[in-house]
């Protein structure tokens, strides 16, 4: 009870601190420097020091030491080099799913980015009823597992499914969606696409909300139509969201496993094998050193992405983010 | 032929939005014009973006034979809930529905607790060290968790730890995201509350549970339904490290199901409707939220 009466005798003086404290907001606050508390922080983070220490950083430095080494039950570990790397990297199949990492992510980004620039433009306009309506409507499949999405999907993308018969309301099809090496990939993009909707669409509105209502004013006055606003006021000014989006949109893409997994299996003749599901692939595969080439894989994947995620990071922690 | 322009949800809003709107719009003002306009719009949106959800509820209620019939049939003869029964009766199934409930529930209780313990520490103390441990606490968020599966699943089988409900809890529970998710929330407190409580003589962890967490509900919510989520939605994880069909994870039920027991569609749809539902529930019960908390990730 003695917390609470406090809080009640300076309620005046917290609206009179809240700015000067909204501007130090990335620093540390600057209560009580003379109290350091160092046992009661120590406990406090102690949990999530210990479990993080446990299952991520000593995994990490564990997969780092098996990429070097050669282990067997029979004799001590051999120090190999950077001979897994080599074969990883002399492995036509490691660089064929990236590639085919690659054009996943192309195909689910940029067409979920503008599905979702649209959706959320048209938010924006409407009347807060329908706005908090359609937030939750857009939300929905965000919701949703990737098992459950999977398995929808491939009911839909069966011969008699709803898909083809769309389809065959044009005319055409039936296609074997997932049994073609062509239709394959576009067909687990859609479930990737339709997943990731919700959050890059509330992201951008977000972002649409803190553009004045007075530039749009002054460019319809000026006779510019939906397309003109958005391609020189809205892409302009979102470009930091944009640009976040864009990564780690393309990071995430490229690391899709559980629908290729579910869908295809990888399959037909390894069209859907992202990096990802090649590495998982090969670690069940029966064969000898299976663990230590698929982390390295792994490993491989992790610095070149995890570099890119970094520095977008920073960026968008710097400065220059402040205003776009 | 009535029931396919009755049930074909795009073409019936697409003649609707060509035939009510001119013969409607020549009488109304422009703002009424534009009213009906939205409001098509959000019909046709919300149809097209659920329209795969309501398709697998309505194959739910589809026999064994026409779940895939050609030709091919919308909604079904009659609305039979036999596959919901069925699946619900199921052992395996309700059985994987009510351990992934119950781990789900402990996973968020536990990943809050521990998240939101850090978050406070690496905001409002001071401590030696204090650098360190912030990046210590912040860089697995960068580590992408396909680098760390295989090792992790060494480390936890070296643990005993596989087959057991703690492989599936204990892992994950501490994460770098929801914590400097909570640190960007706790920053933005006011201090003055604290002071007045030092002075009081209330110690940090009073402070903490005493102040902090009671206002912390609306940031709960939105990482707790994060942790839910990714415990509820889990699949290659509980893939690795589960065989014992006693903990038999929901996901890895719907995964498998196929595999398992061949290709009994109307059955596997009522299952992933009825495992899509307590997600749809969370986020219609905590929707204010959910599309707040978007707003205050610190993203944007």
């Amino acid at each position: 009870m003695s917390a609470v009466a406090p809080t009640e005798t300076i309620t005046g003086q917290v609206a009179g601190v809240t700015p000067g404290l909204k501007r130090r907001r990335a620093g540390v606050p600057r209560a009580a420097k003379h109290l350091r508390s160092n046992r009661t922080a120590y406990l406090m983070i102690a949990p999530m020091v210990i479990l993080l220490s446990i299952f991520v950083v000593w995994p990490l430095i564990y997969a780092i030491y098996l990429s070097f080494f050669k282990i067997s039950f029979y004799k001590g570990s051999e120090f190999v080099g950077l001979q897994y790397y080599m074969f990883v990297l002399q492995d036509p199949k490691f660089w064929n799913s990236l590639l085919i990492g690659i054009e996943f992510a192309a195909m689910v980004v940029p067409i979920g980015m503008v599905i979702s620039l649209l959706l959320a433009s048209f938010i924006k306009v409407l009347s807060k009823r329908l706005a908090s309506f359609m937030k939750v409507t857009v939300y929905v499949p965000a919701v949703i597992s990737t098992v459950v999405a999977s398995v929808l999907f491939v009911f839909m993308y069966q011969d008699q499914g709803v898909v083809n018969w769309f389809l065959s309301l044009l005319n055409a099809g039936p296609v074997a969606w997932l049994n073609n090496p062509g239709t394959a990939l576009p067909a687990i993009a859609v479930p990737a696409i339709w997943l990731g909707l919700g959050i890059t669409t509330l992201i951008m509105l977000a972002g649409l909300l803190d553009i004045p209502n007075s530039y749009y004013e002054s460019a319809e006055l000026d006779g510019a139509g939906f397309f003109k606003r958005t391609f020189y006021i809205t892409i302009p000014l979102l470009k930091n969201i944009l640009l976040y989006l864009f990564v780690t949109g393309f990071t995430a893409a490229i690391q899709m496993l559980d629908l290729p997994l579910i869908m295809t299996n990888g399959g037909p003749v390894n069209a859907t094998t992202t990096p990802n599901l090649f590495i998982f692939n090969s670690f069940r595969a029966a064969t000898p050193y299976a663990t230590s080439f698929s982390l390295t894989t792994a490993l491989l994947l992790f610095v070149a992405l995890g570099l890119i995620s970094v520095l977008v990071f920073r960026l968008i922690n710097s400065d220059k983010a402040v205003d776009g | 032929m009535s029931t396919l322009t009755e049930t074909n949800p795009l073409t019936e809003a697409t003649t609707l939005s060509a035939a009510a709107v001119p013969s409607a719009a020549r009488g109304l003002r422009r703002g009424d014009r534009n009213r009906l306009l939205k409001i098509i719009g959000v019909v046709l949106i919300t149809l097209s973006l659920l329209f795969p959800l309501a398709w697998m509820a309505i194959a739910g209620f589809k026999g064994k034979t026409e779940v895939l019939r050609s030709p091919f049939q919308f909604f079904p003869d009659m609305w039979n809930p036999q596959n919901y029964i069925d699946i619900i009766q199921d052992p395996v199934f309700s059985r994987a529905m009510l351990v992934t409930f119950g781990g789900a529930l402990i996973f968020t209780a536990l990943s809050i607790a521990i998240n939101s313990m850090a978050a406070y520490a690496l905001a409002r103390l001071d401590f030696a060290f204090k650098r360190f441990w912030w990046v210590f606490c912040i860089l697995p968020m960068f580590v992408p968790g396909m680098a760390i599966l295989l090792t992790s699943f060494v480390v936890v089988s070296q643990l005993g730890m596989l087959d057991t409900l703690a492989v599936l809890i204990i892992p994950g529970a501490a994460s770098a995201v929801q914590m400097f998710f909570l640190r960007q929330f706790y920053l933005n407190m006011p201090v003055a509350v604290e002071e007045a409580a030092l002075i009081d003589g209330a110690t940090r962890w009073q402070i903490f549970t005493k102040i902090f967490v009671p206002q912390s509900a609306a940031v709960f919510v939105v990482v707790g339904i994060g942790s839910y989520m990714a415990y509820w939605n889990a699949y290659v994880w509980p893939v690795l490290t589960i065989s014992n069909p006693d903990l038999t994870q929901i996901m890895q039920f719907l995964g498998n199901f196929r595999s398992d027991r061949g290709p009994q569609w109307g059955l596997l749809m009522a299952g992933s409707t009825l495992a899509a539902l307590p997600t749809i529930v969370l986020l219609l019960f905590f929707q204010r939220y959910i599309v707040d908390g978007v707003r205050i990730s610190g993203i944007k």
